[in-house]
């Protein structure tokens, strides 16, 4: 699975006085099983770039392409099932379903895919160990603390089976130690299931555990290392 | 899991939806109420109609309909009773003579109908003898006793035993009249009624009118059911020599009063779900507002917007069927409990007394109105979604990921 970017480019609100380029012509490409950071000033359209790779916005030129398939070609409808199946989301505030239990969170995605529920529970339950918190399945996520929550996003993530899971700021809301275990935790996960994983960050820890580390500008790329 | 989330997300702002349930179950109370009302004082005005006075069915000669003259009398309305009384589901039948004329005392003068009965026959067939307010019923001997109403004896200043002198023109056409004793008071639920009736017996009126003859046959049935059936069974014995008609065709007006018994309570509804659907609408709005971004997450994340709508809609459901089960329940028990205990309708029943209304109500609904109600309120509920969840559903993903509340 690799994802292929080729001359991306979104601008908001094109047709008024003042046009914002937040990603300009981007070309890159990422390979199965990679762990990247995308670093990079406020502001400088890092959000922007994941959320056209996750298929939760399109581009005004340019095209994703996600193992031969054009994801900015499909339609609404088939891009939806095309997330649901390919792409695991992880957010800076967790955004996890407050009226569910942790348990509960991770299987809802996969009962979305029509899973069986046997299925759904061994998963779940197999993941919330995997990122240490199988002893907390039937917490809602206001009983879990702010690193508890992010794992179980974490395990949410992952719990479709997707090719790649992006994280717009995972660390952003934790402490230096609760980072840590987050980051050993994906770290795990990117070898144990062999997912890409691709995050945006301001933190130079996180950045530290990243084997590729990509440097966004003013929606240009301004350095693009392996580490 | 769709169902369990939906239902979480119901009660997850308690003191919210526990409001809105409590206003349903208000409202709902008030519109059952308020139709168990109108029902029960519907029920009340036909049940007493019939029982005092019109019975079920009445016949006459048609000529008695338009013009209530007395020489439109009914032709061997004796032997028509008789054979009336073998049919099936006729329970009791009663011959009258009819003669319009002024009731007058000492004090006053009333213009009435005098209603020449024979009391056994009478008694069978309507509640005079339960009406009985004072005195006792005409006896079977002395001379002209007379039955006159409570109200009429107290505009006319009479007591038991007073003279009263009833004037009509006889049959020859010429002007009457003759003195009677006043035997007993009646009172009816129907002062119209009351004010407009005095009882003889019909052996004492034939020999004043000189008129052998009878103007009216009441019919009691078995029950109120076999009305249209016994109907058409009477219409076809008579043929053309009598007109047969129920309650309704007697006492139009009552009928159609009654008939607009369902218009009231469909009004009643609509007035109610109108409010339950804005105060949906408005639970909602403000539920998925404050929702969007986990609305934005979900689409990230794969769920479909035919996923959010079927939500959305659930959880209005969960929310509407809560306070319509909740609001269905107090208002069957507080009903059950009127019901048994009646409800007292003071001053109003001397207004309503001309409809016959009594002056106690038992209101009671349908167990079919609670279910329509119910999927009323299901029906509204669900319609009540689509507004708020258009206004999710508009946004893409990224644009409900992005709002911050
Ligand atoms: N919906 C929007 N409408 C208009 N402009 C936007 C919108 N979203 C982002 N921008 C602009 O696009 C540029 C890139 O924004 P983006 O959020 O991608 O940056 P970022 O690198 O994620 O920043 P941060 O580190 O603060 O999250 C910024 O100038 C921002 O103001
Ligand atoms: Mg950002």
């Amino acid at each position: 699975m690799s994802i292929v970017v080729d001359q991306l480019t979104r601008i908001y609100n094109p047709d008024t006085d003042f046009p914002i380029t937040a990603v300009n012509n981007v070309s890159l490409e990422v390979k199965p099983g990679e762990f990247v950071a995308v670093m990079g000033p406020s502001g400088s359209g890092k959000t922007t770039l994941l959320n056209m790779l996750g298929g939760i916005d399109r581009p005004s030129s340019g095209t994703v392409r996600i193992d031969d398939s054009d994801i900015t070609a499909l339609g609404d409808k088939e891009l939806i099932s095309f997330r649901r199946d390919n792409i695991g989301f992880i957010f800076q505030d967790f955004s996890l379903l407050p009226v569910l239990t942790a348990k509960e969170n991770v299987e809802f995605v996969m009962q979305l895919q029509g899973r069986s529920h046997v299925e759904c529970a061994t998963r779940s339950l197999q993941l919330l160990n995997d990122v240490g918190l199988g002893d907390r399945l039937n917490c809602v996520p206001g009983k879990l603390s702010g690193g508890q929550q992010q794992r179980v996003a974490v395990a949410r993530a992952l719990a479709p089976k997707p090719k790649f899971v992006l994280a717009d700021e995972p660390t952003a809301n934790l402490d230096a130690v609760t980072t840590r275990d987050l980051l050993d935790i994906m770290q795990q996960l990117n070898e144990k299931e062999g997912v890409t994983f691709i995050f945006s960050t301001h933190d130079p820890r996180v950045i530290e555990r990243a084997r590729r580390v990509i440097v966004f500008e003013d929606g240009i790329i301004k350095e693009d290392r392996v580490q | 899991m769709l169902l369990r989330l939906a239902w979480r997300n119901v009660w997850r702002n308690r003191l919210r939806s526990s409001i809105m349930v409590a206003a349903m179950v208000f409202g709902l109370l008030g519109a059952v109420l308020m139709s168990g009302f109108v029902i029960a004082m519907t029920n009340s005005m036909i049940e007493n109609a019939i029982k005092y006075q019109t019975s079920h069915l009445q016949l006459h000669n048609p000529k008695f309909i338009v013009g209530e003259e007395l020489a439109a009398w009914l032709p061997e309305a004796d032997g028509l009773a008789t054979q009336i009384r073998q049919q099936p589901g006729v329970a009791a039948v009663t011959v009258r003579q009819l003669v319009d004329g002024m009731l007058a005392s000492a004090a006053s003068t009333r213009g009435v109908r005098i209603n020449g009965i024979d009391l056994e026959q009478e008694v069978a067939v309507t509640a005079l003898a339960e009406s009985l307010a004072e005195g006792g019923l005409l006896p079977a001997d002395g001379r002209n006793p007379i039955m006159v109403s409570r109200r009429n004896a107290e505009r006319l200043n009479l007591r038991i035993g007073s003279k009263v002198v009833l004037t009509f023109t006889d049959a020859g056409g010429e002007v009457t009249g003759a003195a009677f004793r006043v035997c007993g008071f009646f009172k009816t639920p129907l002062s119209g009624f009351d004010d407009a009736n005095v009882y003889v017996r019909r052996s004492d009126l034939a020999g004043l009118t000189g008129l052998d003859q009878a103007h009216e046959l009441a019919v009691r049935l078995e029950s109120d059911a076999l009305s249209d059936q016994v109907k058409t069974a009477l219409v076809a014995l008579v043929g053309a020599q009598a007109t047969v008609r129920d309650w309704g065709e007697v006492q139009p007006i009552l009928a159609a009063m009654t008939a607009s018994v369902d218009q009231t309570n469909s009004i009643l509804a609509a007035v109610f779900m109108a409010a339950l659907g804005f105060g949906i609408v408005n639970i909602m709005l403000m539920s998925v507002f404050e929702r969007t971004r986990e609305f934005g997450v979900l689409m990230a994340t794969g769920m479909t917007k035919a996923k959010v709508l079927t939500l959305i809609i659930i959880e209005a459901l969960f929310l509407g069927g809560s306070g319509g089960l909740l609001g269905m329940a107090v208002s069957w028990l507080v009903l059950a409990l009127l019901g048994r205990v009646g409800l007292p309708f003071g001053a109003m029943a001397e207004g309503l007394g001309v409809y016959g209304v009594d002056t106690v109500l038992y209101p009671e609904v349908p167990g079919s109105y609670y279910l329509s109600m119910f999927a009323l309120v299901l029906v509204t509920s669900l319609l009540a979604a689509f507004y708020p969840a258009r206004q999710i559903l508009k946004k893409s993903p990224v644009e409900a990921l992005t709002e911050r509340h």
